[in-house]
């Protein structure tokens, strides 16, 4: 019984396909419909079967079979057949929209395959969680990663705005998942916080939308492709007023300075799949919606004001994670600012109007952050405790996850020969040659410190005796997502720096 | 200065919104926000009536329907089951934020008359309605800043919604109709889940005081 079910679960998005063939739709839009039925199918799987094992089978396929047919889609934008894939005026791709979403593909689909090795060993804690919240993760975190493909499709401020604030509500169950008291803290902050940010980006595209109305466009427009062609007739002081509460808003989401507070706590809560979700592929989407506006501002007649505003709030967004990383107690709160300093990073990308140094940095950071919170996802299971002082030790109890973690941190921080640190070298010749001086050495400070800092913490619990509370699960398994995610790492590193260095990228 | 009907029924809102703020008891927080969305839903059948905006019928319906009518239902029923009737307010004492208020909608009025924003369908006088609107988003974060009780945040933050729409419609004749759709559906999945989490809370904590919230730390 439960075979078949999983088969025409399974089937349901060929189906859609077939039938659309049948209909005499075009092969973009079959496969499109595909991408959108996959978390239902993942909703019905997750509700119909009852072996938790076997809807994690399920959704580890279907999440890879999901970002195949991505890649299918987005083929001829690489192959150079075409500018963008059309969909309406509101909906397009570009390449680096498809770059931005295929990246969004590989951190889900790694996330929720380790996710089913990740829950497993969940249901055998000392206090599991109950089967219904695991089944309600899966489907939660299909939707949730739709609606992240959803904002890299909209070419329109409003319905961009709608897209992240899905994203919104569809992360905050994912955050609440243990149902404990902490969770549950964490998970309200995150719904508020953001949600009171996102207002704060709605009221700046209203402003954005108002600054078109007087005298060049009748009507307004929202079309970021139309806003960009009028962007010196637009009304600078409104643009400026909308820029300025956009970026608060959805800076909120990304986790700058001084409005990040709702980062560590959401992070840290939610289980490591999650947290490698909201991290690796969450704060990207906020960024780029700043990215879009930012777009807009570039091409108006208010520019250099606004990359000030922004490189000067990344530059303090990296100084301050960096300081907030000295005294950290708990392992996933210590990747969370180390995300924090990274978003800095990619603000002060956004701010140079950089967008493809701003994608390489978001590459970089989510492939490491991603291993990252894997890796310590497996570490807290194993020990039973959230907290460093109670992980040491693991070079000599779990050798496999040691070396992992530490290569992980490393091209977490941005240490040469991984890929972060060709990005961030090559975000802060960017800003030499536009004379931030000031601000390359604050960021380089910020970047050294955590360094440091996180070194010293990584350190500290990869040495030390064996640790006896430690129990080693199923090394190969529990390391072989993070091991691909270091390697790609490394791999990005050291061939897109020959590439570079000989001229050809 | 010449004011048209619909923009004094924003002004009253926005006063209801800042009266909202002086009482401590949840009961007349929310009858209060359901008087200031009931004129907002006025507010925007005369806008659709007097400038002829057929479209703006339907988001006032739905306005009616959702916020003026499911919201409130939805917070009485969470008030009651939690068994919530006052609200202590941190910092500064409720009468005290409600003066703050009404030196913010001072503010607003200032903030307002300096918009460089004559409107394509209602003509330049839209004084009045950017300050009914900036006036509203300040009770709201006053309100959101200031209470102890999760209910109050999601009555502050439905009050801040509710400033952003007024602003909308006041000052860009609203968003395209889909698109303001969205919006809603959005806001009401915030509060819904919201609503949730309430239950959760008081579960766990017996309270649903947020301010006590405090043991994740850095």
């Amino acid at each position: 019984m439960n075979k078949q079910l999983l088969a025409s679960v399974i089937l349901v998005p060929f189906a859609v396909a077939a039938a659309m063939i049948a209909l005499n739709q075009t092969l973009n839009m079959q496969l499109l419909a595909s991408v959108i039925l996959i978390p239902f199918a993942v909703a019905s799987a997750a509700f119909l079967l009852e072996d938790l094992k076997q809807i994690g089978r399920v959704v580890a396929f279907l999440s890879w079979m999901q970002l195949g047919l991505i890649a299918l889609i987005v083929y001829p934008l690489f192959a150079g057949q075409t500018e963008r894939l059309w969909l309406s005026a509101d909906f397009y791709l570009t390449r680096m929209d498809a770059c931005f979403v295929l990246l969004t593909g590989v951190v889900a689909s790694c996330a929720l395959t380790h996710g089913h090795l990740f829950y497993q060993r969940e249901m055998l804690a000392e206090r599991p969680p109950t089967e219904k919240s695991v089944r309600f993760n899966y489907m939660f975190a299909m939707f949730f990663v739709l609606a992240m493909y959803a904002v890299y499709l909209c070419k329109n401020l409003g319905w961009l705005w709608i897209c992240v604030e899905f994203t919104t509500l569809l992360s905050a169950p994912l955050v609440f998942f243990s149902r404990t008291k902490h969770a549950l803290e964490a998970t309200w902050k995150y719904l508020i916080i953001c949600s009171v940010g996102i207002s704060f980006a709605l009221l700046g595209t209203l402003f954005i939308f108002a600054s078109g109305q007087h005298g060049a466009v009748s009507g307004g427009t929202l079309r970021i492709d139309e806003l960009i062609a009028i962007a010196p007739k637009l009304d600078p002081r409104l643009l400026r007023f909308g820029f300025i509460f956009c970026l608060l808003g959805y800076g909120t989401k990304a986790g700058m300075f001084p409005l990040h507070s709702w980062l560590p706590d959401a992070h840290s809560e939610a289980p490591a799949p999650s947290s490698a979700l909201l991290s690796g592929s969450l704060l990207n989407c906020a960024l780029f919606s700043i990215w879009r506006i930012s777009e807009v501002v570039a091409a108006s007649q208010t520019s250099t004001l606004m990359s000030n505003v922004t490189v000067w709030l990344g530059t303090i967004t990296v100084l301050a994670a960096s300081l907030f990383l000295i005294r950290q107690y708990s392992l996933k709160r210590l990747f969370a600012y180390s995300s924090i300093e990274n978003v800095g990073v990619m603000l002060v990308a956004i701010g140079l109007n950089a967008g493809w140094l701003f994608f390489l940095q978001a590459v970089n950071h989510s492939i490491a952050k991603v291993s990252l919170f894997l890796l310590s996802g497996n570490i807290v299971q194993a020990t039973g405790k959230k907290n460093l002082p109670q992980q040491t030790g693991l070079m000599a109890s779990a050798p496999v996850w040691a070396v992992l973690m530490t290569m992980s941190a490393f091209a977490g921080t941005g240490a040469p020969p991984f890929g972060t640190f060709l990005s961030e070298w090559l975000i802060l010749m960017k800003a030499m040659d536009q004379h931030y001086y000031v601000n390359v050495a604050l960021v380089i400070i910020g970047l050294s410190l955590s360094f440091i800092v996180v070194c010293k913490h990584i350190g500290k619990i990869i040495l030390g005796a064996p640790n006896p509370n430690l129990q080693y699960f199923r090394p190969l398994a529990s390391s072989a997502i993070p091991a691909l995610l270091v390697i790609s790492s490394l791999c990005l590193g050291l061939f897109s720096g020959a590439a570079l260095w000989s001229g050809t990228l | 200065m010449l004011v048209t009907v619909y923009e004094v029924i924003g002004i009253m809102s926005a006063v209801v919104a800042v009266l909202m703020l002086g009482s401590r008891n949840v009961q007349i927080q929310l009858s209060m926000y359901a008087i200031q969305i009931w004129l907002i839903v006025a507010e925007t059948a005369f806008f659709a009536w007097q400038y002829k905006q057929p479209h703006f019928y339907i988001i006032a319906l739905t306005l009616l329907l959702q916020r003026a009518i499911l919201v409130p239902l939805f917070l009485h029923g969470i008030a009651r089951r939690l068994n919530v009737t006052r609200d202590p307010g941190m910092i500064v004492p409720a009468p005290l934020t409600m003066h703050l208020s009404v030196l913010l909608f001072g503010l607003s009025f200032f903030v307002g008359q300096h918009l460089p924003m004559p409107s394509a369908v209602s003509g330049p006088i839209v004084i009045a309605s950017a300050t009914g609107s900036i006036s509203h988003l300040f009770s709201g974060l006053v309100m959101m800043l200031t209470r102890r009780l999760a209910l109050s945040q999601i009555v502050g933050f439905l009050t801040l919604e509710n400033g952003v729409y007024l602003f909308a419609l006041s000052q860009t004749d609203g968003l395209p109709l889909l698109m303001e759709m969205a919006v809603f559906i959005d806001i009401l999945g915030a509060v819904m889940i919201a609503g949730v989490l309430m239950f959760s809370i008081k579960k766990s904590f017996e309270h649903i005081d947020v301010s006590r919230l405090k043991e994740l730390k850095h």
